[in-house]
């Protein structure tokens, strides 16, 4: 097939090939390079995705509230207006009390639990199907480094497996190649979180004689991670106990709902200054 | 023009793959426009053009993926030579048979990258991921390719030089 080609024409196409075949044989040598390259490229990228953000937002409000009404409106030409500024201000003041409310609470939150998070938007979605992924507008710049635990008031949502300077990549706990290390609050037994393929979470390496129970709440342990101890993973939907297994596992339904992302708050430091301080002191 | 095209591409592609077609998804299943796009390239432009394209938007995919910086570069830059060879060596394209070639590339593809990824980790789980994600997506990809390459205006200028070969030859 190749004699078809010019002789420059497949110089060039064997070159190129030999730079993957090396990309592909040598993954771990060629990843520095990879990254190096990646940093610039992915600033540039950054800005048509934060544009196509904004631009997707204005119209899905600009179908919101316009096109959906545009039935009332025809046989209500009299109020047409009236009724349509007045719903127009309404579900302004609402999305802006909604969004209030929601900031509040993460702030409330971000106040009461962990000393040092950093607030990040959801701007798009993983680029292939793949992985289980989210793209936060908060990147290297902003102090977020890969391995960071990121959450919501509701609860845990995966962990920063890679950066730009301007966004970052977040795998959600859901996806099968996230592991985190939780706790059942109310027995104190320790596994590991892991996602499934449907989409949910399950806790692994449970001790046979644990007592599990469905709906009992699985919490992060804070011994290894980007998260501190006691934030709320899940809750157990059903409890798998197979005899000749050495461990059980427990299936977990997500607290924070992972399809409908806007904020989130990212973890760059888990632990509270005092537990810090509280380590340093076991250490000495 | 054409490197314009490209250009607009390589920053656009990507950004609304990961933002705007999250709306477009079957359940939970979306198709990949750059595999798309670098098959078209590839098929109606040539191997080099495929290659090139298909290493610069794997690139920019694996940026914005939480796998590996390498796997879409490398998988995507497969099917820009593959397309490249196809369009190159078939004498009659005709969008059922650039439906057929999508769906086998894009099923190669995701196969390849699936066991990649699951290599990394260990092998369970390979066949259902293939089930659930790799096949769906090739058909999705196939149909919207399919839909692509027939509105395109390559395609009439394509199918017309073909016609006029084989008027050449008499048939």
């Amino acid at each position: 097939m190749l004699r078809a080609l010019s002789g420059t024409t497949r110089l060039v196409l064997l070159l190129l090939i030999l730079l993957l075949s090396v990309i592909f044989l040598l993954p771990k040598q060629t990843r520095a390079v990879l990254q190096a390259i990646g940093q610039p490229v992915s600033a540039v990228i950054f800005f048509p995705v934060e544009l196509l953000t904004a631009l997707e937002q204005k119209i899905f409000g600009v179908w919101d509230e316009y096109v959906a009404l545009r039935h009332v409106r025809e046989e209500n030409r009299q109020l047409r207006r009236d009724l349509g500024s007045l719903q127009k201000q309404n579900a302004d003041l609402r999305e802006s009390a909604v969004a209030a409310q929601r900031l509040a609470g993460l702030l409330e939150f971000k106040e009461q639990f962990v000393p040092q998070t950093v607030a990040a938007r959801v701007i798009g979605r993983d680029s292939t199907n793949w992985y289980s992924g989210v793209i936060l507008n908060k990147g290297d710049r902003d102090g977020i480094r890969p391995e960071m635990g990121v959450m919501t008031t509701a609860g845990v949502v995966g962990r920063v497996v890679k950066t730009g300077p301007f966004s970052s990549m977040v795998l959600l706990m859901t996806d099968p190649h996230n592991a985190i290390t939780g706790i059942i609050q109310r027995s104190r037994d320790e596994g590991i979180v892991e996602g499934t393929s449907q989409g949910r979470a399950r806790i692994k390496y449970l001790p046979l004689l644990a007592s599990v129970r469905v709906g009992d709440t699985v919490v992060t342990s804070g011994l290894t991670g980007g998260f501190p101890r006691g934030i709320v993973i899940g809750a157990v939907l059903s409890i798998q106990k197979e005899e000749g297994e050495l461990f059980q596992s427990a299936e977990i339904t997500p607290e924070a709902d992972l399809s409908k992302l806007e904020e989130v708050l990212v973890i760059t430091v888990p632990r509270s200054p005092d537990a810090h301080a509280d380590a340093k002191i076991g250490k000495s | 023009m054409k490197q314009v095209l490209y250009c607009g591409l390589i920053l656009g592609l990507v950004p609304f793959q990961v933002t705007a077609l999250n709306f477009a998804s079957i359940a939970g299943i979306r198709p990949d426009l750059t595999l798309i796009a670098i098959f078209l390239i590839g098929f109606l432009g040539g191997e080099i053009e495929g290659l090139l394209m298909g290493v610069l938007l794997g690139c920019v995919q694996d940026l914005f993926s939480a796998g590996s910086l390498w796997v879409n570069l490398i998988t995507k830059g497969m099917i820009g030579i593959l397309a490249g060879l196809l369009g190159r060596h078939l004498a009659s394209a005709t969008p059922v048979t650039v439906c057929a070639f999508l769906f086998v590339l894009s099923l190669l593809s995701g196969s390849t990258a699936a066991l990649w990824i699951r290599v990394e980790d260990d092998l369970s789980g390979v066949s259902q991921v293939i089930q659930s994600v790799v096949l769906p997506q090739a058909l999705f990809d196939a149909a919207l390719g399919t839909l692509i390459y027939w509105v395109m205006p390559g395609r009439r200028r394509r199918e017309s030089e073909f016609g006029d070969e084989m008027a050449l030859f008499g048939r």
